[in-house]
């Protein structure tokens, strides 16, 4: 048990230093443009830990800087957060037998990379006992990263002046996650239908234009999806 | 530019409340939930759409009007990041790209 544990963090934690190269520059972004878009260093460095999900950290910035309301911040911070809903499906029977205190630590710590390390290793009714232990080894090495790099940054952008503009930075850094998402022509689609709508309702009273474009996107997509399927289908027939 | 300290604290614990939660929903419970392939649909197209309902708007709105001008820096900037990201898959080249796109036509 003893040796499981110490190899399995071992193997996560190695596991993950190659992935550094992408999340400590975004880290930095993250921090920087936190405190462009108007929080304390105090506000930023907390949101780093109590929410710890780069992508809806970032993506709510604009909408910060915009004067949005909060329950549309709210609603665009989880819908970016969804992709978390499909791994927490994924991951549940790898963790199924751990305690609960365990599978809150678990659930809190998630992030792409390291789910999609865990699934490429292990299956889930595989019984190794030392998975957790390599997930969580691979999820330090990711939060300490994290937190590391904002700090960097948070204290780097409180000294650059306001007229270079970084937070444009937060919505260049939704470019860089959005692109490896558009993987097949049914999301390029909702990508495009959700953009051609927001700026439709971009005068919509409180971002509410926002929701509207999200629930086009993805009435788009499934759209698409359905259409090339029974496209496909026909083909074979 | 600083923010209503309630409004920030507020944001911040929701935001981390939801990721949370999305993250826990079928962790925490265990073996008992199952997620029903409807929803899965729905899920996988949500993420895509909100980052470019974001993007959109701050790329080719300048002062709430539409702007598809090639003297509009954020939009040229964001077309220069968006190949970027295609090209070379790196975080680091999009967003600095982008920058320097942007300050050099201001």
């Amino acid at each position: 048990m003893q040796y499981e544990k110490i190899s399995g963090l071992r193997d996560g934690a190695l596991a993950t230093i190659p992935l550094l190269v992408g999340i400590v520059p975004w880290g930095i972004v993250a921090g920087v443009a936190m405190v462009a878009a108007g929080l304390s260093k105090l506000q930023a460095a907390a949101m780093g830990v109590i929410v710890f999900a780069g992508s809806a950290q970032l993506a709510v910035l604009p909408l910060l800087i915009a004067k949005a309301p909060l329950w549309v911040m709210y609603a665009t911070g989880l819908a970016v957060n969804l992709r978390y809903v499909i791994y927490s499906a994924v991951l549940a029977p790898h963790f199924e037998r751990l305690s609960w205190a365990w599978r809150a630590l678990l659930s809190y710590i998630t992030v792409d990379q390291t789910f999609a390390m865990l699934v490429a290793k292990h299956s889930p009714d595989d019984s190794a006992g030392g998975k957790h232990w390599f997930f969580l080894g691979g999820s330090l090495v990711m939060w300490s990263a994290w937190q590391i790099s904002s700090l960097i940054g948070i204290f780097a952008g409180a000294l650059i002046p306001q007229e270079w503009s970084l937070e444009f930075a937060a919505t260049l850094s939704l470019i860089a996650i959005l692109m490896p998402l558009l993987f097949d022509r049914a999301l390029v689609c909702a990508a495009l239908a959700a953009g051609g709508v927001s700026l439709a309702t971009a005068t919509w009273p409180f971002n509410t234009g926002l929701l509207a474009a999200i629930a086009a996107g993805v009435a788009a997509g499934l759209t698409v999806a359905r259409f090339r399927h029974s496209l496909n289908n026909g083909k074979t027939a | 530019m600083n923010v209503d300290a309630w409004a920030a604290w507020a944001l911040i614990v929701g935001l981390g409340l939801g990721a949370f939660f999305t993250r826990a929903v079928f962790v925490l419970p265990g073996r008992h939930l199952r997620l029903p392939a409807t929803a899965e649909r729905v899920l996988r197209y949500a993420p895509a759409a909100a980052l470019m309902a974001i993007i959109a708007p701050d790329l080719a709105l300048v002062h709430g009007t539409l702007s598809l001008s090639i003297d509009n820096p954020k939009l040229v900037a964001g077309l220069v990041a968006f190949a970027l990201a295609a090209g070379t898959r790196s975080i680091l080249a999009t967003i600095a790209g982008g920058m320097v796109v942007l300050l050099l036509m201001r």
